[in-house]
């Protein structure tokens, strides 16, 4: 009882935080929370699959190119209203989750981790070479004034993420995925049926993937090939590790750390200033330092104090 | 329990001052202090067109020298000395955009300056213009920039553009090369397209000279089928609208093959190291005979060596920036950049604001950039929205550049 | 018929090179299940390392062998000091740790040699050799011959030496190979500084062609997983077939199938491991394995 009480309370308090926040933070912080949260809604998706799934995947920075490119065509080329085309942009990057789920049934582990390594990269070649549609290396120029409604709107997204998300976790979908990854041959054994489970998980966490891509280019009012390089999908998967995979609240320091690492990292400190080089290199040790000390991230390592106590 | 609800409120409080902390709000004229002038740029400092990464670090070096003069008992211009940052975006347009927002509303920078990258800087555009922030001597050569001049004028470029440059070549094979059967690399983006525009330009009637025109992605691993093909369509002149990498590859690919046809070779990819480097990896007979065109002082070359502009070139890259090549052309454009930047700086008044930079960056007249050939022009005036458009052909001899030729205007 | 020859010997030659990665990569997977995502830029690493050897004034051949000493023992250093700790724990997070490496060691080239693009001296002179009125160039006849000399040894080490008989021991069955006083640990150390070996060969041969830049093996790498998946991850031999198999084809398709232009390379080449994923995941030499409940 008293679990769910503080559990209420720290939501109240996160949404009061996120409002209060809205109307006092100075236009740029508000564009970086902005993103923050976008990135949220990302790494929320892929958790969904990686963490309660327990499927690898390296690519959700190629679904968040479809749902860009969507926003940026319907908006920048049919001149269709920018926050309209979210929800589009979610549906249209989730068909090709589960398109792509479908084939990816046969996959486990590594393998997977291959193919959807190979997707991020071959989407950035696939934009340019259907310039047709995607405007080619120069990109689509979004008609929007980028401002104040990125910040409203991503917390608006990542909070419609989280109750679905909830909702699709604590039901007979969410045991399904859990069984999934735990152990495919009991779940077949139990009458699960895998492949339309992980199709599932494909489609839903590209949804998520797709929308917060449409976040992106509305953020951006640009997208072109080099909006979504392969980098993004291996620091969304960063992300996820750092929030801690199978848990949900974890995601917002997952998406903090992936946000404002690049730009501390570039700062001066005390007149010694990295190479700007440097933030690969910070990501890279973090990354490997937190699978070390604290393999189920920052949910995790909260979970344990909050036991201790 | 207790400890519970306490940690939690703990946690709150601690994250509701960080974020409370940036809310403090800014005041006064962005950018311009009784001392201090800030400007900004980003630029490529990772990621595949990194090689362009030493540009921001020459101009930090010019910066740091001029602060240093004192002119007529003053440092800076009018007192103000100039505080430049440069931030990476990996020439990803979304960082581009966060980073310059970040110059402009976090730390308050007076106006953009040479921000790298024909994407980057589109994607930062409409921004700027909205904000009424400079976006000066865009590090692009792009036409579109002084074409687009009244639709964004807080905009302007810097350098020759692609189409110009092409033109140059066009000119010179319709006039000098008539027998010539013409192949073309490039890149499949802008960059390359703007050249070919350009040549077909240059070419006029003999446009259908052209006799194949071959297309490679930034993502390709070697340009070796392209350059095969062309060989194959019987071309003997050579166009090659590719950056450093992939120009390089081509003279190694046709020497490879045995092909010697007339090159041409963009300015991005022809500074003297790259075709020392060219002619490493093909032979002195590939690379003997390429034709570039140029706008900046060459610093390998000995003709200089008393110049009193790459004197000075060379005394602050070994004060400054030691850790740069001197002997690599991006530098000596970086400076010329800078150098640009300060007239405009101090053309804008003893009070400057944005307004009055751009003012003066429209009504740029001078002759002496030391950093540039003898003779070439930085100008602009309110029918001409570009400020470089000079340059001549040179010509690569026994490992190093020979210019000849007159000024040619693209 | 000229032009299908050379762009043949062509395709074998960025073959050889993707075969020499891809191999690096079997290797590691053989023993241990792992995908390595870093090997792309731990071969870039050692070929720096290469190529500021020989900036210091060291002569190319000295130079190479040495470097092929220090990958060595990089490679060993990586699986002993950053992989070892997660050996027991689940797949995902050793891929995991295998990126994090990856995304350091592309940021540490470019941090300590910067972005600058470097010559670097080719093993083989460059000229063309004309053979029945078919330019082929030497560079390329040579890489494809040190690629299969590679394999040779390769080959020859295992199969010969008591060495590579405990390695193989290793891999297939680690506890038995305990037992019999193998120590696994280091055979796995040892497949480590082999696959570093491999990549730095693979980074030496393609340098002189592409040019040193840290982004250098990352499209090689995307390649050499393409390579690797269709020869069989399980499959030394299969990781040299399908990475000759798949030059060519890259080179043949580029040439004379129109559709695909030449942004489309990469993406064929993906496709093809997509392909092979789906339709044969063990590929062309690989068994299928059965999981036991």
């Amino acid at each position: 009882m008293r679990g769910t009480a503080i559990r209420a309370v720290a939501i109240a308090g996160a949404v009061a935080l996120v409002v209060v926040l809205g109307f006092t933070m100075t236009d740029y912080h508000q564009y970086q929370f902005g993103i923050v949260a976008y990135y949220a809604v990302a790494i929320l998706g892929l958790n969904i699959l990686t963490g309660y799934t327990g499927q690898i995947s390296l690519g959700n920075g190629a679904f968040m190119a479809i749902g860009g490119y969507t926003t940026a065509i319907l908006c920048g080329h049919h001149h269709i209203g920018a926050l309209w085309t979210i929800p589009v942009a979610g549906l249209v990057a989730g068909f090709f989750g589960l398109l792509f789920g479908i084939p990816a049934l046969r996959l486990t582990g590594p393998y997977l981790a291959l193919a959807t390594f190979a997707i991020a990269v071959a989407v950035p070649s696939l934009a340019k070479r259907f310039d047709h549609f995607t405007g080619g290396s120069s990109g689509i120029i979004l008609p929007i004034k980028t401002g104040h409604y990125l910040y409203w709107v991503s917390w608006i997204c990542v909070a419609i993420g989280y109750v679905v998300a909830w909702l699709v976790l604590r039901g007979r979908t969410g045991r399904a995925f859990r069984a999934v990854r735990d152990s495919e041959v009991a779940a077949v054994s139990s009458g699960v049926n895998l492949a339309s489970y992980k199709t599932i998980a494909f489609g839903i966490s590209a949804a998520y993937a797709g929308v917060a891509g449409a976040l992106l280019a509305i953020g951006a009012g640009y997208t072109n090939p080099d909006t979504f390089p392969v980098t993004l999908s291996l620091y969304l998967l960063i992300g996820a590790v750092v929030a801690g995979l199978g848990s949900l609240w974890g995601v917002i320091f997952g998406a903090l750390f992936i946000e404002y690492l690049p730009i501390y990292a570039q700062k001066t400190y005390f007149g010694f200033a990295f190479s700007k080089q440097a933030p690969s290199v910070v990501y890279g040790v973090v990354l490997i330092l937190i699978m070390l000390l604290i393999p189920s991230g920052v949910a995790g390592l909260a979970r344990r104090l909050y036991l201790k106590s | 329990m207790r400890k519970r609800v306490y940690a939690l409120a703990a946690a709150l409080i601690a994250a509701l001052a960080v974020l409370v902390g940036m809310s403090a709000g800014a005041g006064g004229t962005p950018g311009v202090t009784s001392n201090l002038i800030s400007i900004g740029g980003t630029f490529p400092l990772s990621g595949p067109a990194s090689s362009y990464g030493t540009i921001p670090q020459a101009e930090a070096a010019y910066f740091s020298w001029f602060n240093a003069q004192r002119v007529g008992g003053k440092r800076g211009a009018f007192g103000r000395q100039i505080a430049f940052q440069y931030l990476d975006d990996g020439y990803n347009p979304a960082q581009t955009v966060q980073l310059t927002r970040q110059l402009v509303e976090s730390a308050h920078v007076f106006a953009i300056f040479n921000s790298l990258g024909t994407e980057p800087n589109q994607a930062v555009r409409a921004y700027l213009n909205q904000a009424k922030v400079p976006q000066a001597l865009v590090a692009t050569g792009a036409s579109e920039w002084g074409v687009l001049a009244k639709q964004y004028p807080w905009t302007i470029g810097y350098q020759p553009t692609y189409v110009s440059e092409a033109n140059a070549y066009g000119q010179f094979i319709a006039k000098k090369v008539p027998q010539a059967k013409i192949g073309v690399l490039y890149q499949n983006d802008s960059y390359g397209k703007d050249y070919i525009a350009g040549l077909k330009l240059g070419l006029g009637a003999k446009q259908s000279q052209i006799v194949d025109m071959e297309g490679y992605e930034v993502t390709a691993a070697d340009v070796g089928s392209q350059i095969a093909k062309l060989k194959a369509s019987g071309a003997n002149t050579l166009c090659i609208f590719a950056t450093p990498k992939f120009s390089i590859q081509s003279f190694a690919i046709a020497a490879k093959l045995g092909w010697n046809p007339i090159i041409f070779n963009n300015s991005v990819s022809a500074t003297t190291t790259l075709m020392t480097i060219a002619t490493k990896s093909s032979s002195a007979q590939t690379t003997n005979g390429t034709i570039t065109a140029t706008y900046l002082k060459d610093p390998t070359d000995p003709k200089w060596d008393n110049d009193p502009g790459m004197k000075l070139y060379k005394k602050i890259m070994a004060a400054y920036y030691p850790k740069g090549n001197p002997n690599d052309q991006f530098n000596v454009y970086g400076m010329s950049a800078a150098w640009t930047m300060i007239k405009a700086l101090q053309g804008a008044g003893p009070n400057p604001t944005r307004a009055s930079l751009m003012k003066a960056l429209r009504s740029l007249n001078y002759r002496d950039n030391p950093f540039l050939l003898p003779g070439i022009k930085v100008q602009t005036g309110a029918r001409d929205a570009f400020p470089v458009q000079q340059q001549q052909l040179t010509r690569w001899t026994d490992g190093k550049f020979v210019n000849f030729g007159p000024l040619i205007t693209g | 018929m000229q032009q299908f020859l050379q762009q043949v010997v062509s395709g074998l030659a960025s073959g050889g090179i993707y075969a020499s990665l891809a191999l690096a990569l079997v290797l590691i997977y053989r023993s241990t299940e792992v995908i390595n995502f870093a090997q792309g830029e731990m071969a870039t690493f050692t070929t720096y390392v290469a190529w500021q050897i020989i900036h210091w004034g060291v002569p190319y051949w000295a130079a190479f062998f040495l470097t092929l000493g220090v990958a060595f023992v990089f490679g060993v250093a990586i699986e002993r000091v950053v992989i070892r700790p997660f050996e027991h724990g689940p797949v995902l997070t050793v891929v995991i740790v295998t990126i994090g490496l990856l995304v350091i060691l592309n940021g540490l080239n470019g941090w300590i040699w910067t972005a600058e693009i470097k010559a670097f001296p080719s093993a083989f002179p460059t000229r063309p050799i004309n053979v029945a009125g078919v330019a082929f160039s030497l560079q390329d006849i040579g890489i494809i011959l040190v690629s299969l000399l590679a394999v040779l040894c390769l080959w020859a080490f295992f199969r010969f030496t008591k060495v590579g008989l405990a390695m193989r021991a290793a891999a297939v069955n680690p506890d038995s190979a305990r037992l019999t006083g193998v120590r696994v640990g280091w055979m796995l150390a040892l497949g480590w500084g082999l696959a570093s070996m491999l990549g730095a060969l693979s980074g030496l041969m393609v340098a002189p062609i592409v040019f040193l830049d840290p982004n250098m093996m990352q499209v090689v790498l995307i390649y050499a997983f393409a390579a690797a998946v269709l020869g069989g991850l399980q499959s030394p031999v299969g990781a040299v077939v399908g990475g000759l198999i798949l030059g060519v084809m890259l080179n043949l398709l580029g040439t004379y199938v129109h559709a695909i232009t030449p942004e489309l390379r990469l993406p064929v080449a993906l496709a093809v491991l997509l392909g092979v994923l789906l339709v044969k995941p063990s590929g062309l030499f690989g068994r299928a394995v059965v999981r036991k409940v």
